[in-house]
């Protein structure tokens, strides 16, 4: 899949570039406004990521610009984080839009909620190693022992498990277990996955929950070496 | 300058003011003189004729006649103004050389009337009598006439005098008006110095009352006022700052350091990763501050919920709980929720404040006791207090816990991820819906609350 990153802060757009190619994704860069737009116009992208401060022609302008041409979905970048800002980038056309400092984690959940297929279908069974959760009928079964768990940390278990391998942000993960979307004092996503964790991985030899510290929380079978 | 200054306004008022007097008594006065001079040949002539009218009457003989030609004579050489004249069909009974053009008059109507001569420029005030025959003497007309040339210059002197007093009058006015406006308004240019002098950071100062008029009096209590609010954020503003960069020091310190301690040498893969998680945390911790800030800092420019939507606070209340839950579990403390009320929120903003209200109680009681919020409808707004039993809080700190980076015990440093805005962000959220936070220590329980217009 392809990426375009229009940014003209070089360490910005150096690491999203590895870090986007390491996640699997084709990425080119552009320093500037106006080279962007041209490769955004010559070249098909499955999304572009546009910072707003940019030399030359800025992020609104590359945007309307695109706009009048493609639909390519695009995230915008701003170091301004106001309301206006948000609306002027969104009404211009912007899918997304997310202000500095952002983690990069969410930008990369957010890269994949624009490119994921529509219509795909959400699987209603998960199995990771001796793991088996059915998502309908909201059991977990573990070495064929059913896991006893509340509602809340079935809920948690499930957002992990249907993204398996994939690092989860405490941020997102309140997001979607409790639609909590902002910092809060309260560690509750920790306390909860150390609960989890106890029921999970306590009496079991293999552990599929990993803190990655710093980051977040990702549910993987890895190979014991 | 678009304005003038209020010297010159008030003194161009003034002259304004004089002008209107002086032109009103100048105008009466005018009147009352010119009536009174109008009057003044009429009676002239009356008196001299008066004088004269038995003398002419009684006389009937040439020797008698010469006497009062002489009499005429002396009367008119001594009064320059008068002049009269005799009519009559003998020249020897006649007078003052009367022409073809008085002997015309001469014959007119009785009474006072006006004659204008050639080479005169105003009238006379002429009375024309009659006499009948007596012995020689046939009938006469007697023409007493006074020049009124000497009434009008008057006149017209007056109306001189008048008006150049009257401009001399306003001219003195606006610069006196000018002088004393300047004196009535050196409390204000005292003022206005006294007032630059209160610049930061020397924003103590206030302005003194005592010397000035009362009209200022409000004036001075606003401005004051005022100055107290300024004050107020501007050391708010100080503390702020210091504590932003206090907060902000020791993530970084720790960031620095470690970081040149890991690069001294070299390290194993391990260690590298270590150090990185590390500063992740501490950037982590960085930028968690900067967003609640920013939050804080929206709220301060202005910012105001507007996605409000119509909701039971209980069942908002509910949602945090449910949130909170696993910690409350783990702090073995339980919460009662009584009553309920529907305001306008925006529900994303009420839910963070709820979070940091009820997480704050939950930290701040012991395990096994109970937390109760309480909802209540007050009529013009409705309030959420979340009551936790706890040790009391002086009454000095409590108008202040709301406040940013603010902790009763300044000692405590907190390097979790409790940072010191959790209430200060309840706060702006009240704000924010136009609302206002209160707190309350008393009988053993603490309570901290929000109250939301309804």
């Amino acid at each position: 899949m392809r990426v375009l990153i229009i940014e003209d802060e070089e360490k910005t757009a150096d690491y999203l570039h590895r870090g986007l190619t390491e996640q699997g994704y084709t990425t080119d860069v552009a320093r500037e406004g106006i080279e962007g737009l041209h490769m955004a116009l010559e070249s098909e992208y499955a999304v572009i990521i546009l910072d707003v401060m940019l030399p030359g022609l800025d992020g609104y302008g590359v945007l309307r610009a695109l706009r009048a041409r493609k639909q390519t979905p695009v995230i915008m970048l701003t170091a301004r984080e106001n309301v206006d800002d948000r609306i002027r980038g969104l009404r211009e056309g912007a899918d997304d839009y997310l202000g500095k400092p952002f983690s990069f984690l969410e930008l990369v959940a957010r890269l994949q909620a624009l490119t994921r297929r529509s219509g795909g279908h959400e699987p209603v069974q998960i199995s990771v190693a001796d793991l088996w959760i059915d998502l309908i009928s909201r059991k977990a079964m573990r070495g064929g022992v059913r896991l006893d768990l509340t509602a809340k940390e079935f809920s948690l278990l499930s957002v992990l498990a249907r993204r398996q391998g994939e690092i989860l942000s405490k941020t997102s993960i309140a997001e979607m277990v409790w639609d909590v979307n902002f910092d809060s004092d309260a560690n509750v996503v920790e306390v909860a996955i150390k609960r989890l964790r106890a029921k999970l991985d306590g009496p079991f030899e293999q552990k599929l929950l990993h803190t990655i510290r710093g980051m977040g929380y990702v549910l993987e079978s890895r190979r014991v070496d | 300058m678009s304005t003038n200054s209020i010297a010159l306004r008030l003194s161009g008022m003034f002259a304004l003011v004089a002008l209107l007097v002086f032109m009103l008594i100048g105008w009466a006065l005018y009147l009352q003189v010119d009536k009174g001079l109008g009057l003044l040949p009429e009676a002239e002539v009356d008196a001299r004729y008066s004088v004269l009218e038995s003398a002419v009457q009684r006389y009937g003989t040439p020797e008698h006649w010469a006497k009062i030609n002489t009499k005429l004579k002396l009367l008119s050489e001594e009064d320059k103004r008068l002049r009269f004249w005799v009519v009559s069909d003998n020249p020897t009974y006649e007078f003052g050389d009367p022409d073809a053009e008085i002997r015309a008059f001469a014959k007119g109507p009785l009474g006072m009337r006006d004659l204008n001569l050639s080479g005169h420029d105003y009238p006379f005030k002429v009375l024309v009598s009659q006499f009948p025959a007596k012995d020689q003497r046939p009938p006469l007309r007697f023409l007493t006439a006074v020049d009124t040339e000497t009434f009008w210059q008057t006149q017209h002197s007056l109306l001189v005098a008048l008006i150049s007093l009257a401009a001399v009058g306003i001219l003195l006015a606006s610069a006196l008006g000018y002088w004393v406006a300047r004196i009535g308004l050196k409390p204000l240019t005292e003022l206005s110095l006294e007032a630059r002098k209160l610049t930061p950071p020397r924003l103590s100062g206030r302005l003194k009352l005592s010397h000035l008029p009362p009209e200022l009096d409000q004036f001075v209590t606003s401005f004051n006022s005022t100055l107290d609010r300024v004050e107020q954020a501007y050391s708010r503003l100080e503390s702020f700052n210091a504590d932003v960069s206090h907060e902000l020091r020791s993530p970084l310190t720790n960031l620095i350091g470690q970081t040149q301690v890991a690069l001294t040498r070299g390290r194993s893969a391990e260690h590298y990763f270590e150090v990185l998680q590390s500063n992740l945390e501490e950037l982590e911790r960085l930028r968690s501050i900067i967003n609640d800030m920013l939050f804080l800092a929206s709220a301060d420019q202005g910012s105001k919920a507007t996605q409000l939507t119509q909701a039971s606070l209980a069942q908002e209340v509910a949602k945090t709980l449910d949130y909170l839950d696993f910690i409350m579990e783990d702090a073995q403390v339980q919460v009662e929720v009584r009553g309920d009320a529907n305001a306008p929120i925006e529900t994303a903003h009420l839910r963070r404040a709820l979070i940091n209200l009820l997480h704050n109680a939950v930290q701040h009681t012991s395990p096994g006791q109970l937390i109760q919020v309480d909802i209540r409808d007050e009529g013009d707004h409705v309030s959420i207090g979340v009551t936790n039993p706890g040790a009391p809080i002086a009454g000095e700190h409590l108008p202040k816990l709301f406040e940013r980076f603010y902790r009763v015990d300044a000692s405590r440093s907190n390097s979790g991820a409790n940072h010191g805005l959790g209430l200060a962000i309840v706060k702006a959220i009240a704000l924010m819906h136009g609302g206002t936070v209160f707190v309350r220590s008393e009988d053993g329980v603490n309570t901290f609350g929000i109250n939301l217009p309804s």
